[in-house]
């Protein structure tokens, strides 16, 4: 398993038809995203279809983030995929996919976040996890000596 | 933004952390430094793996040097290379904020949708 592919699970007590609306309803999505003080989704826009664009605007106390990206893939209720550009990090284009499946009235919802670091240069994107677990290695090694000499 | 990501934004040197993140975006760059993991080499051996010019290479070698990645010292006429992988840790940071960052929106889903939707 890559090192710059992140996958988070979690199942909820609704129908996958409602956990895609939440996802993908602009006025849904900025009533939960957020977390309290920290930050807070205050407006997103968004043209809800494969190559469609959306924006999400959040407040923080740093002052206004946003996040912006492009639809790869849209099939209520199964599937929500999209390319992710945090405003706060001028290099990065990843992807995130949202899969959900619904059985006996809970939908397990599956998010996978890739290219965290690899997306600018695909075809070498093996050079770059070898890379990255040679900096695993290193972090754990450093860990485990208390110290960070190489 | 994010309570992981938005710490990340506030508390890293966010210079140092962009330096680090364009040195690795570039294929020869990473090809630089997994050269390097091998061990020591000289700006004319690293050269040889290449088939760019050698300032193209010693301008990607200044852009490593400045995030810290590559440390250069002078041996009679030779330039000699070496890795530091410290400044990496960045990058393995910055995944897992995302693990955290997206286990908590997730939850936030969940709670959104099951209590108060």
């Amino acid at each position: 398993m890559s090192k710059d592919v992140i996958v988070r699970e979690i199942t909820i007590r609704a129908s996958a038809d409602t956990v895609f609306d939440a996802l993908a309803r602009p006025e849904e999505r900025v009533a939960w995203w957020g977390r309290e003080s920290r930050f807070r989704a205050t407006r997103m826009e968004s043209d809800l279809r494969p190559g469609g664009r959306w924006t999400m605007c959040f407040e923080t106390p740093r002052g206004p983030a946003s996040v912006n990206g492009e639809y790869r893939a849209v099939e209520r209720p199964r599937l929500l995929e999209f390319t992710w550009r945090p405003s706060w990090f001028d290099s990065a284009e990843s992807l995130v996919r949202i899969e959900l499946e619904e059985s006996d009235g809970v939908t397990h919802v599956r998010l996978t976040h890739a290219g965290l670091v690899g997306e600018a240069d695909r075809a070498n994107s093996s050079g770059w996890l070898d890379l990255l677990a040679a900096v695993q290695a290193y972090v754990e090694r450093a860990v485990a000596d208390g110290s960070t000499t190489t | 933004m994010g309570y992981q990501v938005g710490n990340l934004m506030v508390t890293m040197h966010q210079a140092r952390r962009e330096a680090v993140f364009r040195c690795i975006a570039d294929p020869t760059r990473r090809r630089i430094l997994q050269l390097l993991r091998r061990g020591e080499s000289s700006v004319g051996d690293l050269a040889g793996n290449f088939r760019m010019t050698r300032p193209a290479i010693s301008k990607h070698l200044r852009v490593l040097e400045s995030a810290g990645l590559v440390v250069a010292r002078q041996e009679g006429t030779s330039r000699l290379l070496t890795l530091d992988a410290r400044p990496l840790r960045v990058v393995h940071d910055w995944v897992q904020d995302y693990e955290a960052y997206w286990g908590e929106t997730l939850k936030d889903l969940k709670r959104y949708v099951e209590t108060q939707r």
